[in-house]
């Protein structure tokens, strides 16, 4: 369990592109002027694949790391010899919908994502 | 959408048969033969859907386009194997191509993986002893496709190996698919990695075979694999580091066995000596850092053993001291060796490509060759987000499985996840690497949360054949145990378990449409052809290949053209002409040369261009059209390029503006405007109007500084139909150094021009030499002057 957790916390820093962070030092929020002349914070570095702040990879990379866990939770549930099943089957609903909720968050908001960067995403001819 | 529509099939497959194949090894022996039929026919169907899917969802730019040779270095690969058709294998090796690298030349069989070339040049050979005619170019814009196939199925196996055949079919199906290897290996897409990952894949599986049964036979089978790898990616480096670590951390996990010694044994001596045919390799295994921690696991391994044999002499204690003695100075003499080797200079040290994988801004300081190329950038969440999809968040979960059910092969994979991972991270183009792993360990995750959330509806029949299920690691079967123990009392969790399939299916069917959307919007582009969509539908600029078809029929057999480095080989394939620089960027210093010509004011370029016989500059420019590759936007990295060389003449920081900006209006600064590059993509464009300006750059958004912009020593030759080629000639020397008369006050003597003429005809008797030399200025002279003697007459 140690072991994987290491391997969690690198795979979740390496999602994040914290290489990508130091190397290049991008900014942690950008910032754009809209057209009233205000300085508005910008999350997401719209049409660049190869570009990011360091917020969004974090954001993203988390939601990542929430969906693999979801995933796990959901096999524990069925599969751990009935921790959660022998207490009561609230439990174990409770931890499915957990563990359920948990994947798709994580897809459904990574899809949004998806499109505040790249903003064609599925409507292409 | 085709593919997306048979993807989603592949999945429903896959994950059926996922289903049936666990029921039926949960039922024990009489129940396996009872579904073989079905079983193996399943399978067999899903590999060929994959295999078909995969094969099919490659093709977008085919049928966009037509069927090409794609991006640069295809090109290449392309010239070389029609080389290699046109003449023999022989002939390829021994290839000096005197139209690269103008004046070093490239010695092409010494310096090229020959694997791609054989594999699609022994593919046409077949071919036509079948009497089936098929050009050599669609052998090699098809190649790719039909081997992300045979990687499918090399993954399913690897996958089966490792956990379950069913989680193997999942893999299959989702390797054919992902986008990450897609990118590399679309028809046209020509390129080494195409057929690397297969044997990548093939590798690793015989690899894990011959460490879980121990026997002589895998064991070659993987080295010859690995040899075969060898010859086609510079990419088996990664091989030949992961499996020693692989020994190495299970000799550290106390699980040495004599399958590992004689797998890995076996399987070292004969890669070694495989790998060191490839005359590009040669003595590099031997002799270079990358290769050496195969060599002291050797070592190790082979310490170890002989410790364990020692063992059976010594008792417990003695053995004790024995051994930590022993192996502190088994590794102590292995490292002093490396290190010592090294330093005399027998071993070379780390590359630098190799080196920057470490010390991630090595690059960008000392190599900005290597930091240069876009595939070499630090990698972006978006970027594996964008080609691996729903698998970046289930990557981990088969990493917990694997880890959670550990055994020798399962090691292997997750040192394989944890090393990819990490380098994919810090090069995009590593995703490649990653993305096999990525599939496996999904594919994992998938099948066992199926296997799960399937099975439970057929509890009663399998109840009692629970009692057969510790046969040897098949890991489905231990952990079905405690679920049937406590199904009773979930069984109010029917409804909820369908839900949660629904939602993955769902997903399953996200990350179809996701790959589908991904390959045919962002990597089915040939990139020598654009397309632009407006509302009256596509548009085609062809501008590359007509710029190198009018150099291919207007300019001298010998021309030498210059051009940055990125369009070496599309000039040479293409083309057919001479290049100075190409893509294979093996001599710094002349691409530094390039670069600082192209950096430098126009009188400089001319010495450097005359230096090195320059007849032609090519530049691309994108300003009229908004295409964002061109060489305005490289130009950074040719000036770093040349600063690194020549830092005495080039700086970087000249070329930005007072704050440190680079743009290319009235603020850039004096040399940015004045150096050659700017002059050849900006040349004449300050009478170009757009959109009310005149001179405006639709990539940079900015009205251009310098508008009026006189060349001395070049003369625009050509520019393509969008502006994105523009081809210049550059003057010789007797052609711009003249300076031009109006007409009306040249004065000609008639008789002065015969004695001329005379004189010089007596001259040449004398000296036939320097006629021969001279006979190119002579008759240009003499045209000049028949022209102005003609020209007072009319």
């Amino acid at each position: 369990m140690v072991v994987f957790s290491l391997a969690l916390f690198s795979y979740f820093l390496v999602t994040a592109g914290v290489i990508y962070d130091v190397i290049v030092e991008p900014p942690g929020v950008g910032s754009t002027v809209d057209e009233r002349g205000v300085s508005r914070p910008v999350a997401f570095m719209p049409y660049r694949v190869n570009g990011q702040y360091i917020l969004e990879g974090l954001a993203s990379s988390f939601l990542f790391t929430i969906g693999g866990l979801g995933f796990i939770i959901l096999y524990r549930t069925h599969n751990t010899g009935g921790t959660y099943k022998s207490h009561s089957s609230l439990g174990f609903y409770l931890m499915t919908s957990v563990g359920f909720i948990c994947v798709l968050v994580s897809v459904l908001t990574t899809h949004i994502f998806m499109k505040m960067k790249l903003p064609g995403y599925y409507l292409h001819p | 959408m085709a593919g997306a529509g048979s993807g989603n099939k592949n999945k429903g497959s896959a994950s059926s048969s996922s289903s049936s194949s666990s029921s039926s090894s949960g039922s024990g022996t009489s129940a396996n033969n009872k579904y073989l039929g079905s079983l193996s026919l399943i399978t067999f169907a899903v590999l060929l859907i994959a295999w078909l899917t995969g094969f099919l969802s490659r093709l977008f730019s085919v049928i966009r386009f037509e069927s090409i040779i794609h991006e640069f270095d295809p090109w290449f690969n392309y010239r070389a194997t029609a080389f290699m058709v046109e003449h023999d294998f022989y002939k390829f090796l021994n290839w000096f191509d005197d139209r690269a690298w103008y004046p070093l030349g490239r010695i092409v069989g010494g310096t090229v993986y020959p694997g791609l070339m054989i594999t699609s040049g022994s593919i046409h050979y077949i071919l036509s002893l079948l009497n089936i005619p098929v050009h050599i170019r669609d052998i090699c814009v098809f190649l790719a496709p039909v081997f992300s196939g045979l990687t499918a199925i090399a993954t399913y196996f690897l996958t089966k190996e490792i956990w379950s055949p069913g989680a193997g079919l999942f893999a299959a199906g989702f390797i054919a698919i992902v986008p990450g290897y897609i990118s590399r290996s679309v028809a046209g897409s020509y390129d080494n990695e195409g057929i690397a990952i297969f044997a990548l894949q093939l590798t690793y599986y015989f690899w894990v075979r011959s460490v879980k049964s121990g026997s002589i036979f895998w064991a070659s089978a993987t080295a010859l694999s690995y040899f075969y790898m060898v010859s086609a990616w510079g990419g088996y480096v990664f091989i030949i580091n992961l499996i020693p670590l692989h020994v190495f951390v299970l000799l550290l996990m106390g699980r040495f066995s004599h399958r590992i010694y004689t797998a890995y044994t076996t399987f070292f001596v004969l890669g070694l000596i495989l790998s060191m045919q490839i005359p590009f390799v040669g003595f590099q295994p031997v002799r270079t850092s990358e290769h050496m921690a195969s060599a002291g696991v050797f070592a190790l391994l082979n310490a170890v053993a002989f410790l364990k044999y020692l063992q059976r002499f010594l008792t417990k204690s003695e053995f004790r001291n024995f051994f930590i003695l022993a192996s502190a100075a088994a590794a102590g003499i292995v490292f002093v060796t490396v290190v010592g080797l090294t330093y005399a200079g027998f071993i070379a040290p780390w590359s630098g490509r190799f080196y920057s994988l470490w010390d991630t801004g090595y690059a960008k300081i000392h190599i900005p060759i290597i930091a240069s190329v876009s595939e070499h950038q630090p990698t972006t969440w978006f970027s594996l987000f964008f080609d691996l999809h729903i698998l970046v968040t289930t990557f981990p979960v088969g990493i917990w499985y694997c880890i959670k059910n550990i055994n020798d092969e399962r090691v292997f994979i997750v040192l394989y996840a944890l090393f990819a991972a990490y380098f994919a991270g810090v090069m995009v183009r590593l995703i490649l690497t990653l993305t096999p792993v990525v599939c496996v360990l999904s594919a994992i995750a998938f099948s066992s949360l199926f296997e799960l959330y399937l099975k439970d509806d057929e509890n009663p029949q399998n109840d009692q054949a629970g009692k057969n299920e510790h046969l040897y690691d098949e890991a489905g079967k231990v952990r079905k145990m405690p679920h049937e123990q406590s199904k009773d009392e979930n069984s109010i969790g029917g409804n909820l378990r369908i839900i949660v399939l629904i939602a993955v299916l769902f997903i399953l069917l996200l990350f179809a449409v996701h790959c589908t959307w991904v390959t045919s919007n962002a990597y089915s582009s040939p990139s020598v052809v654009l397309a632009t969509y407006d509302q009256s539908g596509r548009q085609i600029l062809d501008d590359f290949r007509e710029a190198y078809f009018w150099l291919w029929q207007n300019t001298d057999d010998n021309a030498r053209i210059m051009s940055w480095w990125d369009y070496g080989y599309q000039i040479a394939g293409m083309g057919n002409r001479t290049t100075l620089v190409d893509n294979n960027t093996w001599n710094n210093s002349h691409i530094a040369l390039v670069g600082k010509a192209m950096s430098s004011t126009e009188p400089k370029a001319y010495e450097i261009m005359t230096s090195l016989d320059v007849d032609y500059v090519l530049v691309i420019f994108g300003g009229l059209i908004g295409y964002s590759g061109d060489d305005i936007n490289k130009f950074l990295w040719m000036v770093r390029i040349a600063e690194g060389e020549h830092p005495q003449d080039i700086r970087e920081s000249d070329y930005f503006t007072a704050k440190g900006e680079y743009r290319v209006d009235e603020e850039a600064s004096q040399t940015m405007l004045n150096c050659l590059m700017y002059k050849l993509s900006y040349y004449r464009f300050g009478d170009v109007r757009i959109g009310g300006y005149t001179g405006f750059d639709r990539t940079r958004n900015a009205v251009i500084g310098n508008k009026n912009i006189d060349l001395t020593y070049l003369e625009e030759a050509y520019t393509s139909e969008h502006w994105l080629v523009r081809i210049y000639r550059v003057k010789k020397p007797w052609e711009f150094n003249r300076p031009r008369i109006p007409r009306s006050s040249r004065k000609i003597k008639t008789k002065a021009n015969v004695t001329k003429k005379t004189s010089k005809k007596r001259k040449d008797a004398q000296n036939g030499v320097q006629r021969s030399n001279n006979l190119l200025l002579y008759t240009y002279k003499v045209l000049r002057m028949v022209a102005a003697v003609k020209a007072p007459q009319v």
